[in-house]
């Protein structure tokens, strides 16, 4: 490979560099990263929405989303590592003897510094991003705290319990109206729990004599799981229950079939 | 080549007749490890009534701490410090058979203070980990195969998943710095031993006397609560779960040990000439791990102490009825907890980079790029913590800057990927086994570096938190890296550590059934994780079950992978191919050293000119 | 230093017995763990009876169960429950319930344990019973204060589209010494209490896998009374398996 030598000879800065994207490892190399970008876009564009559960909550919809561009982000970090070493791999060193000596580069500067700084950047796309998404999600429950339906979860040893204050009614399962937002505060009465109404995209631990509080707005009608996300002792798989998102008459009249026994201490 | 025998045939075997040393070993330590243990339990239990819950505790961990110490007792790990204190050190002669010299296998199962003894028996101590925690993992994967129909029952299913946690966990912390770090570390930078050798010995025999405390385990009605051992589902457990405090305790002992020893060895032991930036990168690495380690797990054990006084003494530190509360004990796990991924990553990569310029005949890229990005994964790995809490609620405010130092940690990373990438450019690699776990490296610490993305961004964790997708992530990075870069290493010091080379086709079936098995097991498992499976579930909904059968495939996959490469490390050990003195063609001392190594490594000290790195063609 | 004279054959030979040796002890692992995971008392199967119900307009079966919930009592002894494996409290005879589906299923439960306070006052309530109530010694009850309740008999499952919901809820009332409904105990209050005779009927849909629970927290000594006998398996936990 004559032409690595060549790097040491100081030709015009331009030159230099036309020379350099004419190698031939530097082609397949970057073949190979582009393929590899591609593939890990289209992945993280299909895969991901397939995957996960239809969205029926704003901030699921924002979830699902953040995972694509998450995923588009950084197929070109992807592009770039395995691309040169997928090149490097296939141009192997055949024969049981160690292969001759290769280039002896100790280290190159501006690609040190190119390589820190453009994954720097990335980092920072990557926090800028969440923390915008984080803030919107705060904004949206602000604004949404004076009208939100209030409901008490309270996770017990292997079973959830949904308190709505507002109704004097409790149920073991969630139900929601449509497009109005709730705001869950989580308690636990024993070990740690985790709330997890899945389709909602919500997540909030359960504590003892701690509440903790999520919120969102169901923005699509259906049945939904709710599931406890931190292991909580022997029946912690089967501490699940359903819900459902409901029009606001439906809501309604099931409330109205609810005795009004809350049984609280 | 000199042989075992001519070596101890130049030499006249010590053998201090008199000494008590002479008289102790393992099964001695055995036999009094069980009678301690088994005197503090009659003892305790005539005047504690073990049918009260939490005094029933107190005997339990009383009885498991006797244990360990009548064990070291019995093997005589503390003659040497009593003899000083009583005005009688040890003579040179006891000191020489207590390095074990000449004394074939059996020193083995003594209180041997060489280093390299210490990393043999860290090797198998390490293999019986992996092998235990690995059946285990097939346990789990057998119970996940179907939904609705359990092959094992609830609280074994739970059992089995802490435990193979833990055991896990406890293999991959020692996994490189064990067998690597004691064996090959010193002669690496040209030393005699370690610095402190029979802090050396205590380090690994106070680790062995764990391993039957976390067995117990199971005979105790296991554990519910997974490796996290969170409080206060930890607190209400059963009495398995002294055994993992007691585990945990011990284990915290026997890694400070360690990480003072190594760090002590490489900060004044290096051979002379050997500058900072001459020392060898494994050497870097294992020395950042065991010192990340030392701040780390005091927490760790605070938080097992704490723990085991709410159970036996019913303290409440945990307990919110009391005024406690389980947040302090998610903070001093997690406290621990993320250094302590590092403490098992940064060997393994420090590994691959060592590997790296042998097979590709070049120099490390950027050494100061290297040992730069290992220092800043240090440093931003003690300021994260609180990641693992975006979802406990416990100050949803303080989610955006941890959210900010966790995805920082990527530009440190990003380094260790340049450093192993511009090694290989412009390079022809020789695709021996080592080599093919430096590629397998770079795909699964790509991945799982990536997979931390999402889960270090707080709206993504909302939903991905405590799904299988987490379990899939860390898998990627404790095992799919870590372990590939300590398989790496075992393939390529195999041959200065047991006189002969792995047998290669085993090695290289065994490689790819691991790789692909890994593969198609956290494939299935990052599924279900995005589809909405928790973790540590002993049953999930039908829903689930295609990507749960794709994983129980890819696990036996890896299973049967590791199990041949076990058959060729036995098999081998004996029967491989006698291997020459440097077989790979590297420039790191421990290749100028024969096998067997003799007692003090170097017959003259070397002296070292420059780095280990001095590959090329055409040197400027 | 001895040579490698093994041939290939034989190395062969050596990698396959070790193969299928180290599956083998994996396996003999699993087989033994799956060998504990047993129901420690068999099954206890509903008994089928000869006529059918109406409810809301259909016909059901009928089927019906009678279990119990003691400690180590003499009580519970005399009337046919015997102790599994040691003082704590349990369900009996067995924890692995088989029903069949679509059926009408009436369950008695004998209660003879006393009670403090439930940790999450919800389960009062009686859910999920033809009637919504709970017949107690002869009186129908829709819900028990928190603080009356010996134990709770919940049954419910993982969600899923290959089986159908099932959630019941029963609280059982606690046995008193002054108590109103006149199983006044005799000398010991512990050993020799009646106990309460406790009935409900729930419908049971399409076959599957269910689970049932204790929710009243029963593991004394321990955190929220919720160790031992509570995170025990067979004691106050058990499954619920629905055949067609
Ligand atoms: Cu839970
Ligand atoms: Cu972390
Ligand atoms: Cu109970």
């Amino acid at each position: 490979m004559s032409q690595n030598d060549n790097l040491d000879l100081k030709p015009v800065p331009g030159e230099r560099l036309k020379k350099f994207l004419r190698r031939s490892d530097v082609l397949q190399s970057t073949l190979f990263g582009l393929i590899i970008t591609g593939v890990f876009i289209i992945l993280g564009g299909k895969y991901y929405p397939e995957w996960m559960p239809a969205a029926m909550s704003t901030d699921m919809k924002a979830i699902v989303k953040l995972m694509t561009v998450f995923t588009w982000i950084s197929a070109p970090v992807c592009g770039v590592v395995l691309g040169i070493a997928l090149y490097s791999f296939l141009n192997r060193h055949k024969g049981d003897t160690p292969p001759p000596d290769g280039p002896a580069t100790r280290t190159n500067g501006p690609v040190v510094l190119l390589w820190s700084v453009v994954t720097s950047a990335l980092a920072l796309v990557a926090v800028l991003y969440g923390l915008t998404e984080q803030n919107s999600t705060s904004l949206a429950s602000a604004r949404n705290a004076e009208d939100a339906m209030v409901v008490n979860v309270i996770g017990s040893q292997w079973a959830w319990s949904f308190d709505y204050p507002e109704y004097g009614i409790s149920s073991h399962e969630l139900m929601l109206p449509i497009d109005r937002p709730v705001s869950f505060k989580v308690v636990s009465v024993d070990v740690n729990h985790s709330f997890w109404p899945v389709q909602l995209g919500v997540k909030v631990d359960a504590n003892k004599l701690a509440e903790t509080l999520a919120d969102t707005t169901p923005t699509k009608l259906g049945e939904f799981d709710v599931k406890c996300a931190e292991l909580c002792g022997l029946y912690h798989a089967y501490m699940e229950t359903t819900g459902e998102v409901m029009t606001e008459e439906d809501f309604n009249s099931w409330v109205s079939t609810q005795d009004g026994d809350r049984n609280t201490k | 080549m000199t042989t075992l025998d001519s070596q101890v045939g130049s030499r006249a075997i010590p053998n201090p007749k008199n000494s008590l040393i002479t008289k102790l070993n393992a099964g001695t330590g055995l036999i009094v490890g069980i009678l301690f243990a088994i005197g503090t339990y009659k003892g305790l239990s005539n005047t504690l009534d073990t049918s009260v819950y939490h005094l029933h505790n107190q005997v339990l961990l009383a009885t498991m701490f006797m244990w360990s110490i009548g064990f070291l007792v019995g093997i005589g790990a503390f003659i040497g410090p009593v003899r000083w204190l009583v005005g009688k050190d040890l003579t040179a002669e006891e000191q020489l058979y207590m390095a074990g010299d000449g004394q074939g296998i059996s020193r083995y199962f003594k209180y041997c203070t060489d280093h390299k003894v210490v990393g043999i028996q860290y090797l198998w101590g390490v293999i019986t980990l992996l092998a235990v925690g690995g059946s285990m993992a097939m346990m789990i994967r057998t119970d996940l195969f179907n939904s609705g129909g359990h092959f094992v029952t609830a609280p074994i299913y739970n059992s089995l998943v802490g435990l193979h946690g833990i055991t896990m966990i406890i293999a991959l912390i020692i996994v490189a710095t064990g067998p690597f770090g004691n064996y090959i570390m010193p002669i690496m930078i040209g030393a005699a031993d370690m610095a402190f050798p029979r802090l050396n010995a205590l380090s690994w025999w106070v680790l062995a006397t764990a391993i039957p405390v976390l067995c117990s385990a199971w005979f105790l009605g296991g554990i519910p609560t997974g490796w996290t051992a969170y409080a206060p589902l930890s607190v209400q457990a059963g009495p398995g779960m002294n055994a993992f405090l007691a585990t945990i305790i011990i284990f915290a002992v026997s890694t400070a040990v360690a990480g003072m020893n190594i760090t002590a060895t490489v900060i004044t032991m290096r051979a002379k000439g050997m500058s900072w930036n001459r020392v060898p990168i494994f050497v870097i690495g294992a020395t950042v791990s065991v010192a990340l380690a030392i701040p780390a797990f005091p927490t760790f054990m605070v938080a097992m102490i704490q723990t085991a006084m709410d159970r036996s003494f019913m303290t409440g530190f945990f307990d919110a009825n009391v005024g406690g509360t389980g947040w302090l004990y998610a903070h001093l796990f997690w406290i621990m907890g993320h250094p302590e991924v590092y403490v098992i990553l940064v060997p393994g990569v420090a590994i691959i980079m060592e590997i790296v310029p042998v097979f590709v005949r070049k120099p490390l890229f950027s050494y100061t790029a290297a040992v730069v990005g290992f220092a800043g994964i240090a440093g931003l790995s003690v300021l994260v913590w609180a990641h693992h809490m975006y979802m406990s609620g416990w100050m949803p405010m303080l989610n955006g800057p941890f959210m900010v130092t966790t995805e920082m940690i990527s530009v440190p990373t990003g380094l260790i990927f340049l450093v192993i990438l511009g090694t290989l450019w412009n390079g022809k690699p020789w695709l021996k086994v080592p080599m093919l776990g430096a590629y397998a490296f770079l795909w699964n610490m790509l991945i799982g570096g990536i997979t931390g993305l999402y889960l270090s961004d707080v709206p993504a964790d909302q939903y991905l938190h405590g799904s299988m997708y987490v379990t899939a992530h860390f898998h990627y990075t404790l095992m799919g890296a870590a372990l590939t870069g300590a398989v790496a290493g075992l393939v390529y010091w195999y041959p200065k550590m047991t006189g002969h080379m792995l047998n290669e086709r085993a090695s290289y079936v065994s490689f790819w059934l691991i790789q692909i098995g890994f593969q198609i097991l956290y494939l299935g498992m990052f599924i279900a994780g995005s589809e909405g499976q928790p973790r540590r579930v002993a049953d999930y909904a039908s829903e689930f079950i295609n990507s749960n059968r794709i994983s129980t495939v890819g696990a036996y996959t890896v299973g049967i992978g590791f199990i041949i490469l076990l058959w060729a490390v036995v098999h081998s050990w004996r029967h491989g191919k006698i291997a020459p003195m440097n077989p790979w063609g590297a420039k790191t001392l421990e290749w100028t050293v024969p096998y067997p190594v003799p007692l003090t490594n170097f017959d003259t000290p070397p002296v070292v000119t420059s780095d280990p790195y001095g590959y090329g063609r055409s040197a400027k | 230093m001895a040579k490698s004279n093994m041939t290939a054959g034989k190395r062969a030979a050596s990698a396959i017995l070790a193969t299928a040796l180290s599956i083998s002890v994996v396996v003999g692992v699993g087989v033994t763990l799956n060998k504990f995971s047993a129901d420690p008392n068999g099954k206890l199967f509903a008994t089928k009876e000869a006529d059918t119900i109406n409810v809301d307009g259909k016909e059901y079966p009928k089927a019906s169960l009678t279990m119990g919930v003691y400690a180590d009592t003499e009580q519970a002894h005399a009337d046919g429950f015997t102790g599994m494996k040691n003082d704590w409290v349990q369900y009996g005879p067995s924890n692995h319930l088989v029903l069949p589906a679509n059926t009408y299923i009436t369950m008695t439960i004998h209660g003879y344990d006393g009670g403090e306070e439930l940790n999450n006052p919800f389960f009062g309530k009686v859910m999920g019973t033809v009637s919504g109530t709970v017949n107690i010694d002869g009186v129908e009850y829709d819900s028990l204060p928190y603080n009356k309740i010996q134990h709770t008999w919940t049954l419910h499952g993982i969600p899923q589209s290959t089986q159908d919901p099932l959630f019941v809820s029963v609280p059982l009332l606690r046995v008193e010494e002054d108590d109103e409904i006149g199983w006044v105990p005799t000398e010991d209050p512990i050993t020799n209490f009646k106990g309460h005779t406790i009935t409900f009927s729930f419908l049971t849909k399409g076959a599957g896998e269910y689970v049932w629970n204790c929710e009243f927290p029963c593991g004394d000594d321990t955190y929220a009374k919720f160790g031992a006998a509570m995170s025990g398996y067979g004691y106050m936990s058990g499954k619920v398996t629905v055949t067609a």
